[in-house]
């Protein structure tokens, strides 16, 4: 393309310190260096880990950063020695990477590729310099993708390749929200068909969860929210039942064990509180049941849990990103939601132009959205 | 028998508070009623937990209280309709029991029988009466089967028919400490062969995971305990490495993790603290690893922890009487042990008459003993 081995200049959301409202900045996105790509973000949803880091929750993110991890683009060029993609291929920038060498790449196992911002920091690219200057300052990445930006720039094995009919306004969730809490049903709980399954939260992953729980066949599907406007959604999606907390005075946990009587076979926290965290796994099953926890507490936060909730013998086990080896199976996604597979379209709620991303963070605070997606 | 259908007088190891020790008294045994046996125990083990039950540690048993829950006997006499067992068969008392009916029994994933001491309490035989008195006192049953008295009285299906050939002395520890610990790498971690372990303590619960990871073919057996006098008979048991954490400055889950290259795949901790739960938790591989908890944490205390740690991957579950559906899997135990599958008879280390039952408890307080095992 003409803007190939140039600087670019384009817009940005820069968060310049935690607390603040993000600025949409004109910034300069240098080039790929050898094993980068360098991607035109024509879609990127907001996510709750995205307001997570505004608010400066994560202690190993740096300002200013450029935020937004679920996005989709088009390849714009690539540096020396790329060689899975090209110019023009519509692509997803994942949050999470797959670099195909490391231990946890190499077992069938695991999708925890140590490249990821739990072993590395992701404020700065590999070679440890950013692509961003705002301002005649450095500006951080965000878990590499940035795609709060209408350029970013990327690892080649943080890039994944996606069919050309895929829209993109649309399956840039896949890139997070959507995958993350598909995945957490089908392949961290691996839930059984006529099995029973409890989420707690109905954000964007948590509905997520919900589609996974009804694709896998479980017979009950209980949703779990104090806002009770989701409920229609979580419906809409495979809920057989909602309930809210605030309408018991018991805790949810025992309302949950007797609606099932031995309580459900799978739970999920996709929210991040402690006390939800622990409900999720006291509502399980006290002998086969299994919790997955979804949802991100803030760094550092510990939760206090009597370990007998888990000596009857329940599981409780995490997920990152749905347990998906991401660069190998977002494409599938993408396949499957082409041939119709599951409907996350049903996880938009509004779509703005990408000058308004503040207001889309708004919605979400006041629990008016569920997905917004921003256009470039 | 002679006795049949009458009261016997015996000796049994009366706790008449917490805190106290174990008198030696003349108590008297109410014959088996509808439903239940009387068994004439032969030997029994001290565990850890009766311990704990001394020290006034679970504040559901009820004092006063013949302890001990891992013993082995004859059947003395039966109850109207009892028909699985009848007076001179060999049989060891169950502690968790396996009733056959309730939905965890009728569920091939679990073990954990309704009729147990989480869910009822077992101070008292199901029809809420004690079939012990002492000197006019009604005394408490302990997980119904109260092994440290001559005589005991026990619900059917707290009760599993052996091997004639079985020696009391040596299969009572297939009671609670060899099953429990056995089976928690068999059947609640599922050790693969060729995988790494951890087990934190080193008592006879660590010793027979040991055992069990060793015959599940792990590669590498890490033994871990501030004991060191414990060291040589993990390592005669299968141990491939023993550690103790205090000969190192950084925590312990480091040093695993350093010495594996990503932490164990699978970690147990079979001695009841938080902070060794947490840092078995924290000692396996962060993507694929699982934490079996296998240790009882004194009632209503809680565990403080880093969510982070399971959000990678890990995955953390408890355990119950190794996981066994007891009943069907006690017998078949023993069978292997007359077959020479395991030797559990190296747990072993003090035979006494009952009479010295506070000699054994001093033993096991000094860490000069693993198992200790009383002859009637």
């Amino acid at each position: 393309m003409a803007t190939s081995g140039k600087v670019i200049r384009c817009r940005a959301a820069v968060a310049w310190a935690a607390g603040k409202p993000l600025s949409v900045e004109e910034v300069e996105v240098a080039p790929p260096k050898a094993g980068e790509v360098r991607i035109k973000i024509v879609a990127t949803g907001i996510c709750h880990t995205d307001e997570h880091v505004l608010k400066g929750c994560f202690p190993n993110v740096e300002f200013p950063v450029i935020p937004g991890h679920e996005g989709a683009g088009i390849v714009e060029s690539v540096g020396e020695g790329v060689t899975s993609m090209k110019p023009g291929d519509k692509v997803i920038p994942l949050c999470l990477p797959q670099c195909g060498e490391c231990s946890f790449c190499l077992n069938p196992e695991s999708n925890y590729c140590l490249k990821c911002h739990f072993s590395e920091h992701q404020n700065l690219l590999p070679d440890k310099t950013t692509r961003f200057t705002c301002k005649g300052k450095q500006i951080h990445h965000f878990m590499w993708v940035s795609t709060f930006a209408e350029y970013t720039v990327v690892p080649e094995y943080a890039v994944a390749k996606i069919d050309p009919a895929a829209p993109l306004d649309k399956v840039c969730l896949l890139g997070c929200g959507f995958s993350t809490g598909y995945g957490a049903a089908l392949n961290n709980a691996k839930v059984k068909p006529g099995s029973t399954c409890a989420i707690f939260g109905l954000g964007g992953v948590g509905l997520s969860v919900v589609m996974g729980c009804k694709a896998a066949g479980a017979s009950r599907i209980i949703a779990v929210d104090i806002n009770k406007d989701k409920f229609a959604k979580a419906k809409e999606l495979g809920a057989t039942d909602c309930i809210n907390p605030r309408d018991y005075k018991k805790p949810i946990q025992e309302v949950l064990t007797e609606m099932t009587g031995q309580g459900v076979d799978y739970s999920f926290e996709a929210i991040g509180y402690a006390e939800t965290m622990i409900a999720a796994l006291a509502s399980c099953n006290m002998s086969t049941g299994v919790c997955v926890m979804v949802g991100v507490l803030d760094s550092g936060s510990e939760i206090s849990v009597d370990p007998t909730l888990l000596l009857t013998g329940r599981t409780w086990k995490g997920s990152a990103l749905g347990g998906w080896k991401t660069r190998d199976c977002i494409p599938k996604l993408v396949s499957s939601y082409l041939e119709k597979k599951f409907n996350s379209d049903l996880l938009i709620t509004h779509t703005l132009p990408f000058a308004k991303v503040n207001e889309g963070f708004e919605l979400l605070r006041a629990g008016k959205s569920i997905r917004s997606v921003l256009l470039f």
